[in-house]
């Protein structure tokens, strides 16, 4: 389907933002977060079935430490929860609110010893010319860490060649705003979604601003660690 | 943060419309999926019409018809682009994808599923995709609502290609067109009510978790003639006269409430503040409030009468304002287009009534419901004959007093056909900049 392709806004995000300044760390910069509402108890874990959506692409990313890997490193082998950001990104109900339910649920599984090594998350840059990985290590602070009880893999790509496959395989467009003389800004359109992935590579759930509930997605977790573990209620 | 006429911006080579930054909108045009991005608030640019072909009108097939609706266009009120996707398979309902970008058009009598592209350039949509496994994959046949969630789309079916009969589920498809996961409709007591297995359309409370659906009638009926169908006391037994109230994560019923006489379309309050869902009994004529029980679960009242329930008016569709006070009523058999008050939910009160054709079904408002929409075919074997069969898409003002017809499109004198389920869309704003500056980039790589 033609729509599976990435918005070539993309193109104009490797022609228009590379000389954006840096983003810093994010101690200097605390955006506004506007959570989504969640009044109800989720289903317990493993009293439901997460159903396999479609499967990850391949592609090759950029660690915090330079070193070019194939994107499949970073989504097998350990349940993964990817999101896709940009480091200068303020929106309330984008990027901003993904790295906070992130935070929240990485201090709920690092709680429960039963999770430790079990999953990892990935932050991937969708602007690889801003976004370097000195950026991307940085923007991660001390949540970047490879190893410990939820590894955090903060990634970028080494061009916008690089990165539109992975997002045409996910199905994430993006583009970027221009103001009203028709001059590229600093904003990336993009509708937020973050990926819930197996073991096997497979995307099991795909969480959008209104699915952001940190209680919910952390049973989604379990729940997929016990279908690993061979166990349902 | 979504609103399209907020931004100036850049879009792909083609051209997108413009869309939320970095999250969904609470709802779209008051009627579709609170995960649909691309919320357009301001003046729509097109509408789009599943219109159902005519044996001997036109090419005979079914097409999406697109009409240019900006009033500061000059092709305003008229038809712009017809897409035939050829053949007839009884055209009924779309439902864009959660990106807004392509939109899907469901057939109850073949089952095939087109996949529209709206978003390049809504001016002239193009067929990218036919999906035809549906009953394959499920069993079910009639897909009806088309209603986006993350990466995928719910499919309500209406039918199964079993025995034909209102026994049915929900199926998923991902973005990509292949096929997720099925789901039947309960068909056991649940919560203290019976299930009958039926389906029709579904709508979601994300904060709630709560999938709520209902039910109508199936293939053997929706595509019997309606004359037929109404002397036949077996086959009128066969209708929906439940709901189901599901767990959306783990996609389970959790309650079945009884509600009689086929309750069809679905529309939670958008207000942020609300937790409550309106449908209407297309043969009971009744509005149905369902809301939190107080007690963790919820329940459906029989709240307020529309027009004579005795004459059978068939209420067909609803359209609830974007500030949950107001709902227009659609009733087929009259011709009547209602307006209820809504500000008390537990008992909306007629203000306003209107014909506004010999038959109508489809109703459509704009965000700030300064605008309304109607189209006239209810099926293919149940719109009136002769002289009433009329056909269009009109646009009313409404001006919180009076419906002011602005324009009709007669679709049997343009030989398009049967002009069914409607939806907006609207112009990049910038995409004459975004197309000259794409070109400029591609140029300079």
């Amino acid at each position: 389907m033609s729509g599976w392709k990435v918005a070539a806004g993309l193109v104009l995000v490797a022609t228009t933002l590379h000389q954006a300044p840096v983003f810093a760390h994010r101690a200097e910069h605390k955006p506004v977060v506007a959570r989504p509402v969640m009044d109800y108890t989720p289903p317990a874990a493993g009293s439901y079935t997460l159903h396999v959506i479609q499967s990850m692409p391949d592609g090759r990313v950029v660690d915090a430490g330079g070193r070019t890997r194939p994107f499949a490193e970073y989504t097998r082998g350990r349940i993964t929860l990817l999101s896709l950001i940009y480091t200068y990104c303020t929106e309330p109900t984008g990027c901003a609110l993904a790295y906070e339910t992130q935070v929240d649920l990485r201090k709920r599984i690092v709680a429960d010893p039963a999770l430790h090594g079990r999953a990892q998350f990935v932050s991937l840059s969708f602007d690889p010319l801003n976004d370097k990985p000195e950026t991307m290590r940085l923007y991660g602070g001390k949540n970047a860490r490879a190893d410990g009880p939820l590894p955090w893999h903060f990634l970028t790509t080494s061009s916008v060649k690089a990165l539109k496959p992975i997002l045409d395989g996910l199905g994430q467009e993006i583009e970027v705003e221009v103001d009203a003389r028709g001059k590229p800004t600093r904003t990336i359109s993009h509708m937020l979604k973050l990926f819930l992935i197996d073991r096997e590579g497979r995307v099991r759930e795909i969480y959008s601003t209104d699915f952001l509930h940190p209680e919910a997605m952390l049973n989604d977790i379990k729940t997929l660690v016990m279908e690993e573990d061979g166990q349902r209620h | 943060m979504s609103i399209r006429l907020e931004r100036t911006k850049v879009a792909a080579i083609g051209a997108f419309a413009a869309m939320a930054v970095a999250g969904a909108a609470l709802a779209d045009e008051t009627c579709n999926s609170p995960y649909t991005t691309r919320l357009i608030k301001g003046q729509e640019d097109y509408v789009h019409v599943w219109t159902l072909g005519v044996d001997g009108l036109g090419d005979g097939s079914d097409k999406l018809v697109t009409v240019d609706v900006n009033p500061k266009s000059k092709g305003y009120g008229k038809v712009v682009h017809t897409l035939p996707v050829g053949g007839r398979g009884e055209a009924h309902h779309m439902g864009f994808t959660d990106d807004r970008k392509f939109l899907w058009a469901g057939g109850l009598d073949d089952s095939k599923i087109h996949v529209f592209d709206v978003g390049t350039d809504p001016s002239k949509p193009k067929l990218v995709k036919t999906i035809a496994d549906l009953p394959q994959k499920t069993g079910f046949v009639g897909p009806h609502t088309f209603y986006a969630m993350p990466g995928r789309m719910l499919i309500q079916a209406l039918s199964n290609n079993k025995d034909h009969g209102g026994v049915t589920g929900i199926a998923v498809y991902n973005n990509k067109g292949e096929f997720v996961a099925k789901y039947d409709m309960p068909a056991t007591e649940i919560g203290g009510a019976k299930g009958d297995g039926y389906g029709y359309d579904l709508a979601i409370n994300p904060k709630k978790n709560v999938l709520l659906t209902s039910s109508f009638t199936g293939w053997n009926n929706y595509m019997m003639d309606m004359g037929k169908m109404v002397k036949d006391a077996e086959a009128m037994k066969r209708f929906g006269t439940t709901m189901a109230a599901w767990d959306l994560k783990a996609m389970k019923p959790k309650q079945v409430f009884s509600v009689p006489g086929s309750p069809l379309e679905i529309r939670w309050s958008l207000n942020p503040k609300d937790n409550w869902a309106v449908t209407a009994t297309a043969l009971t004529s009744k509005i149905w409030l369902i809301k939190p029980d107080g007690k963790g679960g919820w329940q459906a009242k029989d709240v307020a009468t529309i027009g004579d329930p005795s004459k059978i008016p068939l209420p067909v569709d609803i359209s609830i304002s974007a500030d949950g006070k107001g709902l227009w009523v659609n009733t087929f058999m009259d011709g009547m287009t209602r307006y209820f008050d809504l500000t008390n939910p537990e008992a909306p009160k007629e203000v306003y009534s209107k014909n506004t054709g010999k038959q109508v079904n489809m109703i459509s408002q704009s965000w700030d419901g300064k605008r309304v929409y109607i189209t006239s075919s209810l099926l293919a074997n149940w719109d009136k004959k002769g002289e009433d069969n009329e056909q269009f898409l009109a646009l009313f003002d409404w001006n919180g007093k009076e419906l002011k017809e602005k324009w009709r499109v007669d679709f049997n004198k343009e030989k398009l056909g049967r002009a069914h389920h409607m939806k907006f869309s609207a112009k990049p704003a910038a995409k004459k900049a975004a197309a000259a500056e794409s070109v400029r980039v591609a140029a300079a790589r």
